[in-house]
């Protein structure tokens, strides 16, 4: 559980009652969580988090949408995916390459393994 | 064969003359005998008639003696309701088997050969004539002919006797009515030395209690008759009433000898019955010094002295032609009538109208002619009193001049008064058959329907050439008149009678029960095909209410139809079931008023139809599952979604609960939200798991009332997460505080469910920009209508209909069921989906449903409902 140093996450779902949960259960943790219920209201604010841990199904942007985004724009963000139907699609799969992702409902430990991941892969990368 | 027929004709007007005056059936009988006598020299015969009991018995008779009459009375060929009798006529009494019993009798009379005429009225035996030789005797077709025409008079003679004599006796003697002085005896003051008689022909002496100018001026036919018979005096009015013009014509000669032969024997009773100091009174007719023919009411009283002794009679005539010739036409009239109200064959009526009319005119004979249905041809309709040769010339020909007058009334529509048939050339065909049988007048005029359409003529013929007088054209008049009547009658009669016919027709041909109840409900009438079919015998239901029949609940459902049907005039329908023994047969009523009083209910037995209805609804039922399953099917990564979504924050928070366990100190507030937002979020998962379930299980119908809008928000709640997925924006326009409507939950979700799936489908290659997913409810007085529209493809022209067929479909994926299905449920909730292109893009399926409230049928469409879908 304390398998990484407390972070600054973002989240990203449209559903209230994951995101609540979540929030809960990383702050329990010990990592400083902020939410957002779209990808275009976490673009709308600038502050810099740690990891990004989105969902891939959203209204407006998607996960996927919204990572290409970042990406464009420079932004080295990592990212977790998390998704509500079971693994990723086969016309995504290619997209989905290199970014972790979970699948709902995740335990605690999935869920800090999948960050842990996207933060040390990032490291790597830059 | 002329000399023939102007015998016949001879005949027939004898017989006229001898029966049209005949006041009452003794009259008749006489006159009857005397005819025989006159025309076919027949001296020994005999009228007998049926009486009430059924018994044939003598009436009148001429030469026969008691014990014969005795021996054969009540022998008759035929019973009263004998119809189509004919004349039997026996040549030799010894060869005739059947009359073998009475051969004894013959001898014993001296009869030798018989005639047994019958006597018909209205088509039925009342009676008959006998004739009797003393020798063998054969008949010729002449006699044969006379014998049927006096025969026909007879019995029309003694219907007419019947008919007075029932008058008669039910009314108030009618007719005289002297005033008080001359009623009761004179006392005839004969003290010598009294002033002689101040007038002509008054014998001496004075008259007490009683003034002479009253006498004098008496209105009826006053006389004094002497004790031997003369007449003494005849007062001023009386000598007028016998065209005399002075007394002198009448005073001194006997009074009998003004009356008839045959009457005289009546005048003589009732003289004899004044001398014995009573009043005789007598009803006759005889004719006036010119010749005329009156009827006279007489009565004949006493005059007395002062001793009380009778020394003179006086005779109070009255002349009551007028209103014996008015009363026995009103008679003749309602008895032709009576005969047209029977529904008597139109020949009948006719001839019985000829006789009544020819009754009324002096030696005329009369013809009724009618036109046939095709308006061009002539028929005989009746001319009893003309020879056949001569009135069957008529029948057959066409309408026109070349007939004679009636021919050109009947085309012109106007009379025709011919004065002298030799002098006119109108008649070039008929004129010397009509001149040889001694016509020499004819006096036409149209029978007209009620509506003033030609149907024939009535016309008159005399045997002088002249014009017709005021009363003989009233009388042509009246004959057509009532000639028009018949023939109305008989025709609306046998339209009704084919209209009654193509009606029985109709009803062998049909299987439908026809019940006629009354409006409370009582069974008045039925027809059924097969009474067989029926549960009960009609003579267990007929005259009993509905109520004490059905079963209490449907016969109330029955009544509220019949209160319905009774109120608005317009057709009701219901159906029902009935739970037999061993099964449930369903049955299809239709409650139609008639006669303002009734109801006619149609009742069919559907219960075949009912069955298969049944059958192909456990069909659809099969489908719409199997739609909902592949719905299911296609978005089980929705579905997965919606359960992951909850599952994943219950995860999150209990796990955030056990890290929150290892802090000191426990935040049990942020313990209790979390435990708060698990059981929330589990009670969402389990609203899904319950969703689902719903949509996959076989389940009945479960009709409630419910609001659309929040149907609709159920739908999006399911498919929310696959509408993301696949970029499908929803706007949503839902009125708010819809009417309810009435229906199953999960039927209505699965319609909706298929629209949407079907927009989205639509829009799969629309730009993600442009997709626009929108769903409307609205409603209006009558429904709730759930509209969706998209920005897709739309739908080919001339599918608009075709699109809600089964196996229809644009889809890679799917049966092409989705839509056949939707409609099937709209359908059975008595709703209707239609489906139109958006006039810029893409297409809008509405979809209607009646309100739940204020639809008071609505009792049977959920029954009938519920039907559709039986347990699956």
């Amino acid at each position: 559980m304390t398998d990484v140093d407390p972070l600054s996450l973002a989240i990203v779902d449209d559903d209230e009652a994951v995101r609540t949960a979540l929030r809960r259960l990383l702050r329990a943790l010990g990592h400083d969580v902020r939410v957002f219920a779209s990808a275009e209201e976490y673009e709308a604010q600038a502050e810099r988090a740690d990891c990004l841990i989105v969902d891939l199904r959203l209204p407006g942007l998607n996960g996927f949408e919204l990572r290409e985004r970042l990406r464009l724009r420079g932004s080295p963000i990592p990212i977790v995916f998390i998704t509500g139907d079971g693994g990723p699609s086969p016309s995504d799969a290619t997209a989905h390459a290199g970014t972790p992702t979970v699948a709902k409902p995740f335990s605690d430990s999935d869920l800090i393994a999948a960050i842990a991941r996207a933060v040390s892969s990032d490291a790597n990368v830059h | 064969m002329p000399a023939a027929t102007n015998r016949q004709l001879a005949v027939r007007l004898a017989v006229g003359r001898a029966l049209g005056r005949t006041r009452d059936l003794d009259d008749v009988y006489s006159a009857a005998l005397d005819t025989l006598a006159e025309c076919l020299g027949v001296s020994r015969a005999s009228v007998l008639l049926f009486d009430p009991d059924g018994v044939m018995r003598f009436k009148a008779y001429r030469g026969l003696s008691s014990e014969y009459r005795a021996a054969v009375q009540g022998h008759s060929p035929w019973t009263p309701d004998s119809v189509d009798a004919e004349p039997l006529l026996v040549p030799d009494v010894r060869r005739e088997p059947s009359l073998a019993d009475y051969l004894p009798v013959f001898e014993r009379e001296g009869i030798a050969a018989l005639g047994f005429i019958p006597l018909v009225s209205l088509g039925r035996v009342i009676g008959k004539f006998m004739l009797y030789y003393a020798a063998p005797h054969t008949f010729d077709d002449e006699e044969v002919q006379l014998v049927g025409v006096i025969a026909a008079a007879v019995a029309f003679a003694v219907e007419r006797g019947r008919t007075h004599e029932a008058a008669r006796r039910s009314d108030s003697p009618r007719g005289y009515e002297p005033n008080a002085s001359v009623i009761g005896p004179w006392e005839w003051d004969v003290t010598p030395g009294a002033p002689a008689g101040q007038h002509e022909g008054l014998p001496s002496g004075t008259l007490r209690q009683v003034r002479l100018c009253e006498i004098e001026n008496d209105r009826d036919c006053l006389k004094i008759v002497g004790l031997d018979g003369r007449l003494l005096y005849v007062n001023p009015a009386g000598l007028a009433q016998l065209d005399a013009e002075d007394s002198r014509a009448l005073v001194g000669r006997r009074w009998i000898e003004f009356w008839p032969e045959k009457d005289r024997e009546v005048v003589e009773e009732a003289m004899t019955r004044a001398k014995a100091g009573a009043i005789g009174r007598f009803m006759r007719p005889t004719r006036t010094l010119a010749g005329v023919m009156k009827w006279w009411d007489v009565a004949v009283m006493p005059i007395v002295d002062s001793s009380g002794a009778v020394v003179q009679l006086k005779a109070v005539s009255r002349d009551v032609s007028a209103q014996w010739r008015a009363e026995s036409f009103q008679a003749g009239q309602h008895q032709v009538l009576e005969m047209i109200a029977t529904g008597a064959p139109l020949a009948q009526v006719l001839t019985l109208l000829v006789h009544v009319i020819e009754d009324q005119g002096e030696g005329m004979v009369c013809q009724a002619l009618l036109l046939d249905a095709d308006g061009t041809h002539v028929r005989l309709g009746a001319a009893p009193s003309l020879p056949e040769e001569f009135s069957s010339r008529f029948d057959g020909q066409p309408v026109g001049p070349r007939i004679g007058a009636c021919g050109t009334v009947m085309q012109t529509g106007r009379p025709v008064i011919l004065t002298d048939i030799e002098r006119d050339s109108q008649w070039p065909v008929l004129r010397d058959a009509a001149l040889s049988i001694g016509l020499r007048s004819c006096w036409s005029t149209p029978i007209l329907s009620s509506k003033k359409k030609v149907l024939g003529a009535f016309a008159m013929f005399s045997s002088t050439p002249r014009g017709p007088s005021c009363e003989e054209l009233r009388l042509v008049e009246t004959g057509a008149d009532l000639a028009g009547a018949a023939v109305d009658h008989h025709r609306s009669q046998e339209a009704l009678r084919q209209s009654e016919e193509r009606n029985r027709a109709i009803l062998r041909a049909i299987p439908d029960w026809m019940f006629v109840l009354s409006n409370d409900g009582v069974y008045l009438d039925c027809h059924v095909k097969d009474p067989k079919a029926l549960l009960v015998p009609p003579e267990t239901f007929l005259g009993k209410r509905m109520r004490d029949i059905m079963p209490p609940s449907l016969a109330e459902i029955f009544e509220r139809a019949f209160e319905r049907a009774a109120a608005t005039n317009e057709p009701e329908r219901l159906e029902y079931t009935l739970d037999l023994p061993h099964e449930r047969r369903f049955y299809d009523a239709c409650i139609v008023p008639c006669d303002s009083d009734k109801l006619l209910s149609i009742v069919r037995d559907i219960t075949d139809r009912k069955r298969a209805e049944l059958d192909a609804a456990a069909q659809r039922q099969e489908l719409a599952h199997l739609n909902r399953v592949l719905i299911l099917a296609e978005q089980s990564g929705a579905l997965a979604h919606e359960l992951s979504q909850p599952l994943a924050a219950i995860l999150a928070n209990a796990q955030a609960a056990r890290h929150l366990l290892d802090r000191t100190p426990l935040d049990l507030e942020e313990l209790r939200a979390t435990l708060d937002d698990v059981i929330k979020s589990d009670k969402r998962a389990g609203t899904v798991i319950h969703r689902l379930r719903d949509l996959l299980k076989k389940s009945n119908a479960v009709l409630q009332p419910l609001d659309l809008n929040e149907v609709t928000r159920e739908v999006l709640d399911l498919t929310h997460s696959d509408l993301l997925l696949r970029r499908m924006p929803i706007t949503t326009a839902l009125s708010p505080g819809i009417p309810l409507v009435m229906g199953d939950r999960v039927q209505l979700q699965q319609v909706i469910l298929n629209l949407v799936i079907n927009a989205c489908d639509a829009m799969s290659t629309t730009e993600p920009a442009e997709r626009e997913l929108k769903l409307t409810t609205i409603a209006d007085d009558e429904c709730v209508q759930i509209a969706v529209s998209d920005r897709g493809v739309g739908i080919p022209e001339g599918q608009l209909d075709s699109v809600f067929d089964p196996f229809v479909t644009h889809r890679p994926q799917g049966l092409g069921l989705g839509l056949a299905i939707s409609r099937s449920i709209v359908v059975a909730h008595r709703g209707r989906i239609q489906a139109e292109n958006n006039s810029d893009r893409g297409a809008t399926f509405r979809c209607f449903l009646p309100l739940a409230s204020g639809t008071s049928d609505f009792g049977v469409g959920r029954d009938s409902v519920v039907a559709m879908m039986p347990p699956g």
